[in-house]
């Protein structure tokens, strides 16, 4: 991955290999620039590597046009920032509705209440991002990344504007989220008591794969064996730079 | 469209409703001025159809211009056994003279006399005060003057005004005494003309004979009003009546081409004003282009985020779309109430252009009157389209966004985009897209089919459109120049001036749209006042020195010498000149006769069909000329080709001078044979010689010179042409009109001012539209401050949180403005110049001269104009507190 920056290229992300079964939940760690951000954005698919494949759901992505890829997004992809980034102009009801409506569902409003009632935010629902809170602006972008109950929820630093009760909140609420819908969870965090929660570390260093863990040990080490088939392998990531000078669109 | 679009576009909408303001005023604006155009259109239109046989006179007109042989008397007389009903009326010049002396008024008039005989009117209505029978009101007079018989007269109440007169005293006319026995407010079929020479005076034609006007050569309209049964078709009887009344040279017409030149200036004059509704509203389009593009820009981190949870780029745009065409509509809809109310002050404006007051003529009243519906849809389709191909390009930038960038705001988003330009989806550039490529061409082609569909003409549509686009590549241009230059210059000490300039050099500053805007809006209104002045000056100030003060027409040969004797004795003007005038028609062309009029209805068909070119060739072949014969070539008059008489020459045979235009036109040179009839006598002459004339120069011109003695005996008046000081006018008048009372006297002068007068309120009239390109302009104008409103706030509170005073901003923002608006102004005013030029050289066929006072009035009320509204879109900005500014960051 080869960005421009100030008129030269950058190499951000290099050589980098890994697999992440169904329903594992991993943590990417890293220093600031390590190029974690970049890695969760390119399995979302919201940028593209210069050189290298991405599979999501044993499906390339990274020839998939703009369209197709914003499609697949919708179905198959939750994705959670660390600012937030609710649509000021609109309601917490509202942001969770948008991808329900956006893929045609019906009732977006009523399930977009449930939502958010799930969220432990009913009492919120026709306030805007403005008048909530960090945490309760969190808890409604989560609601909004599990609209569509993706398959993959891919959070960047989700606790990393929240104090750290509102964030152990939201870690508690992602992880039942996991394991009540068996929803495969990737999230990039600073935080190394949240990394070693997780089934599986992956350690990034100056855009390398430093290391890839697994801390503890749980219920989910049998999936990880059994499961490794290529139909059950969600994310696979082979991606390097080249030492080509960066195409102008990346 | 899906649900989520709507629910979108609504959500959208909702939030950013002040941002819209702009938006929508923009919109109403540009078709309310459309609108109102084609609604008074429109109606004027309805009404004229409606009364094309009050506006004729009846269902077929007779027309000569000279009285009527006895064959042709004879003609007429055979229509009546066939039940069809006529009325005979004839329409002359002529002067009145009061019959007592008075203090107050001019003793004699100028004016446009009418004889008429029952049934007259056969169509529409005749509004007299009092409203009595016509025929009782011109009857012979029994009292008020008892020592000789007088006829009733119903005249105009600006002739009672000029006169100082009343309804009851007597006037004369030629030799006969009349006693004015009411007033007439509006004549169904008086001509719709801008000019008149005088006011009207009505009279029966027992009362014309006895005034004895009429004499040989004397210039008369005969008009012979037919009144056809309902079972008799009229056009066999119009085809059958130009051929048997063609001896006659007599123009038939019909209801059904009532009027063509009324409708065709008023068509004309709604086109043009509705294109210049069309640059209000394209300008507004300029203002939403630029709303669109801060809009979307605003909302860059919006369209990211519904890019992550899955929205597409053609969802995001459809949805930003179907946005915008709400908006368009509402837009719209606004400006058609706007519309509405302009409609309602139009008729005011243009009713003064004519002399009859002709919309009260034909019943024209706004109130009562329905709003026609298509005028309506037009505007709003044409609000709605512009809107949405004003909107497509800035809206296509959105495909560009890229989420993954927005986020990491590591390097500037719309990478692939032009950040520093916002204008530059107004002008083409390498590297476009297919799609944006495709997308330019359909905005191309979608503005001139709309410019087509507003002039309803191919040609007036597209020329329309490239002169818009031209100006609009110009000024972009010149601005982007202009501010490439400026960057080039060292920058200012003093920081006022640094800041000014910084705010209109700095990347995204909108300078160029704000430019192109204002410069549309100056030109236009420029070009308007430029077109005026010059011709203005055209008749006015370059009149010639030497250019005489009265035409005296209808002179009689026996009044010649008398006629010279008198301008002698009563001015100062030692030499009066008489020119001998003889009327006739062409009759033969090299040998070939030339038929008039007895066209058959499959030759009219193609005559209609005939191009312009070929229409004017009609012109010159049917037209009735006035020739002369003099000794020596007038002044002004040039020999290209051949040569003059000389003097002493011996003529065997009448020789003639053509002037340049007719005989290109007729196809003519020296040595060709030329036959004209006179009054029913043939006379052939060779052509000897071809002149160029200047035809402004207010003195007598001919299209036709013969040799002397060539037209001996042929009927003939003179006019006589003199010069004379303002003081001696007046008197001058009545002595001519008191010894020769058929003789009509024109005042130049007064000929000029009402010209100067209709010009005056037609450009009245043009600047009323415009004022709605200058409204758009300002409009952009503020939109474009307000895309840059908060960068402008956080900047002045640091500034003030750096020690700045609010006079220091607020004059930094005046020099600001005062930039833009010197920017703006002179590339309109360069523009309009241009543009000036050109509707000079083409429409009116004039030269072009520098208009220094006009040019500096519009580039002065520019600035002035820029920096106020300027003003009023920033000055909340000067009083915010820093510190609550800079807490929300």
């Amino acid at each position: 991955m080869v960005l421009p920056a100030a008129g030269r290229s950058v190499t951000i992300l290099d050589r980098i290999t890994f697999d992440i079964p169904a329903k594992q939940t991993v943590a990417i760690v890293g220093p600031s620039g390590s190029g974690k951000s970049t890695l969760l954005g390119l399995m979302a698919g919201l940028d593209r590597p210069t050189s290298g494949s991405i599979q999501l759901d044993g499906i390339d992505i990274t020839a998939m046009g703009e369209s197709r890829m914003a499609r697949f997004r919708r179905e198959k992809v939750g994705y959670i920032f660390q600012s937030f980034h609710l649509i000021p102009t609109l309601t917490a009801i509202e942001n969770v509705a948008v991808p329900l409506e956006l893929s045609g569902e019906r009732r977006a409003g009523e399930r977009a209440a449930e939502l958010l009632a799930a969220v432990g935010l009913s009492s919120r629902m026709e306030h805007y991002p403005v008048q909530l809170s960090g945490g309760e602006q969190q808890r409604v972008a989560v609601a909004r990344a599990f609209a569509c109950r993706p398959p993959i929820l891919l959070a960047d630093e989700p606790t990393g504007n929240l104090d750290s009760s509102t964030g152990a909140h939201v870690i508690d609420l992602l992880l039942s989220l996991h394991r009540d819908s068996s929803t495969t969870l990737v999230l990039v965090t600073h935080d190394a008591t949240l990394a070693s929660s997780m089934q599986r570390v992956l350690s990034l260093r100056d855009g390398h794969l430093e290391s890839d863990s697994m801390p503890s040990y749980s219920e989910f080490t049998d999936d990880v064996a059994t499961g490794s088939t290529s139909k059950d392998r969600v994310s696979s990531m082979d991606c390097s730079s080249s030492d080509r000078p960066a195409e102008s669109d990346l | 469209m899906t649900f989520f679009m709507v629910k979108m576009a609504w959500r959208e909408t909702r939030a950013a409703w002040r941002h819209f303001l702009y938006f929508l005023v923009c919109i109403a604006i540009g078709v309310g001025a459309l609108t109102g155009v084609s609604i008074f259109g429109t109606q004027v239109e309805h009404t004229v159809t409606k009364e094309a046989r009050g506006l004729l006179g009846g269902d077929l007109e007779i027309r000569l211009s000279r009285p009527i042989s006895p064959k042709g008397q004879e003609v007429l007389d055979s229509l009546r056994e066939r039940g069809i009903v006529q009325a005979h009326v004839s329409e002359l010049v002529a002067m009145a003279a009061r019959a007592e002396p008075s203090v107050s008024g001019q003793p004699t008039q100028i004016i446009e006399l009418k004889a008429v005989e029952p049934p007259y009117p056969l169509y529409g209505s005749l509004r007299l005060e009092p409203s009595s029978d016509l025929a009782e009101l011109l009857r012979h007079q029994t009292h008020g003057c008892p020592d000789r018989t007088c006829f009733g007269t119903v005249v105009q109440e600006s002739l009672l005004i000029r006169m100082g007169l009343m309804v009851g005293d007597q006037l004369r006319i030629g030799q006969g005494l009349f006693i004015i026995t009411g007033v007439v407010r509006t004549e169904p079929d008086r001509m719709a003309n801008a000019f008149s020479l005088g006011p009207r005076v009505l009279m029966s034609r027992e009362g014309l004979h006895a005034a004895e006007l009429i004499k040989v050569g004397s210039r008369i309209r005969e008009r012979y009003l037919l009144k056809i049964p309902n079972t008799m078709a009229p056009d066999p009887l119009l085809y059958e009546l130009r051929g048997r009344l063609a001896p006659d040279a007599a123009r038939v017409s019909s209801y059904r081409d009532a009027q063509p030149q009324l409708k065709q200036s008023l068509e004309q004059l709604t086109r043009y004003l509705g294109l210049i509704g069309l640059t209000a509203l394209f300008v507004g389009g300029l203002g939403v282009a630029t709303s669109v593009h801060a809009f979307v820009r605003e909302k860059l981190q919006t369209i990211a985020i519904l890019k992550t949870v899955g929205a597409e780029s053609s969802t995001i745009i459809q949805t930003y779309v179907l946005q915008a065409t709400i908006l368009g509509l509402v837009g719209s809809l606004v400006g058609l109430g706007t519309g509405v109310l302009l409609q309602q002050s139009l008729p005011g404006m243009i009713a003064a252009l004519m002399v009859s007051d002709l919309l009260d003529q034909l019943g024209f009243s706004q109130g009562g009157m329905e709003l026609p519906l298509a005028p309506l849809a037009k505007g709003l389709a044409l609000g709605i389209l512009s809107t949405l191909l004003f909107t497509l390009w800035p809206l296509l930038t959105i495909r560009d966004v890229k989420p993954a960038r927005i986020f990491r705001r590591e390097v500037a988003p719309l990478a692939s985009s032009n950040e520093s330009s916002p204008t530059r989806w107004w002008m083409l550039r390498k590297g476009l897209d297919r799609a944006k490529a495709i997308t330019s061409v359909g905005v191309g082609l979608g503005l001139a089919l709309l410019s087509v569909w507003q002039a309803n003409s191919w040609k007036v549509g597209l020329l329309f459109i490239l002169a818009f686009a031209a100006a609009v590549v110009l000024l972009g241009a010149s601005a982007r120049g202009v501010l490439m230059a400026l960057k080039k210059w060292p920058r200012p000490e003093a920081l006022v001036l640094r800041q000014a300039l910084g705010n209109v050099l700095r990347p995204g500053s909108q300078a160029v749209s704000i430019t192109i805007a204002i410069g549309i809006a100056v030109m236009v209104v420029t070009t308007v006042s430029l077109v005026e002045r010059s011709l203005l000056a055209q008749v006015g100030d370059n009149r010639p020195t030497g250019a005489p003060t009265f035409f005296f027409i209808d002179i009689q040969p026996d009044q010649a010498e008398g006629m010279t004797a008198l301008l002698r004795q009563r001015s100062s003007d030692p030499n009066p000149r008489l020119t001998p005038l003889v009327r006739s028609r062409l009759a033969g062309l090299k040998g070939e006769p030339v038929t008039l009029e007895a066209m058959s209805e499959e030759e009219e068909q193609k005559e209609k069909a005939a191009q312009r070119e070929e229409r004017r060739k009609k012109w010159y072949l049917t037209r009735e000329y006035v020739l002369t014969f003099l000794q020596d070539l007038p002044k002004d008059n040039k020999i290209v080709q051949g040569d003059w008489w000389k003097p002493g020459q011996v003529f065997t045979k009448p020789l003639i001078s053509v002037e340049e235009d007719a005989a290109k036109q007729l196809g003519l040179t020296v040595g060709d044979m030329l036959e004209l009839d006179i009054q029913g006598t043939p006379i052939t002459g060779e052509i000897s010689s071809i002149r160029q004339v200047e035809w402004g120069n207010f003195s007598t011109n001919f299209y036709m010179i013969f040799s002397p003695g060539a037209l001996d005996g042929a009927p003939h008046t003179y006019v006589a042409t003199v010069r004379v000081a303002p003081s001696e006018e007046v008197a001058l008048q009545q002595a001519v009109v008191a010894s020769f009372p058929n003789v009509t006297a024109i005042n130049i002068g007064d000929v000029l001012d009402s010209f100067a007068r209709v010009l005056d309120r037609l450009s009245l009239a043009i600047r009323a539209v415009a004022l709605f390109c200058v409204l758009s302009g300002g409009l952009v104008m503020a939109a474009a401050l307000a895309a840059t409103r908060y960068r402008r706030l956080y900047e002045s509170v640091i500034l003030k949180a750096l020690g700045a005073t609010r006079s220091m901003i607020a004059r930094s923002f005046a020099v600001e403005y005062a930039l833009l608006g010197t920017l703006g102004g002179l590339l309109g005013c360069a523009l309009a110049s241009a543009l000036s030029w050109a509707v000079l050289a083409t429409v009116f066929d004039l030269s072009w001269s520098l208009q220094p006072a006009v040019l500096a009035t519009g580039f002065t009320a520019t600035i002035i104009l820029t920096m106020l509204v300027g003003f009023l879109s920033t000055y909340r900005i000067l009083g915010q507190p820093p510190l609550s500014v800079l807490r929300q960051e």
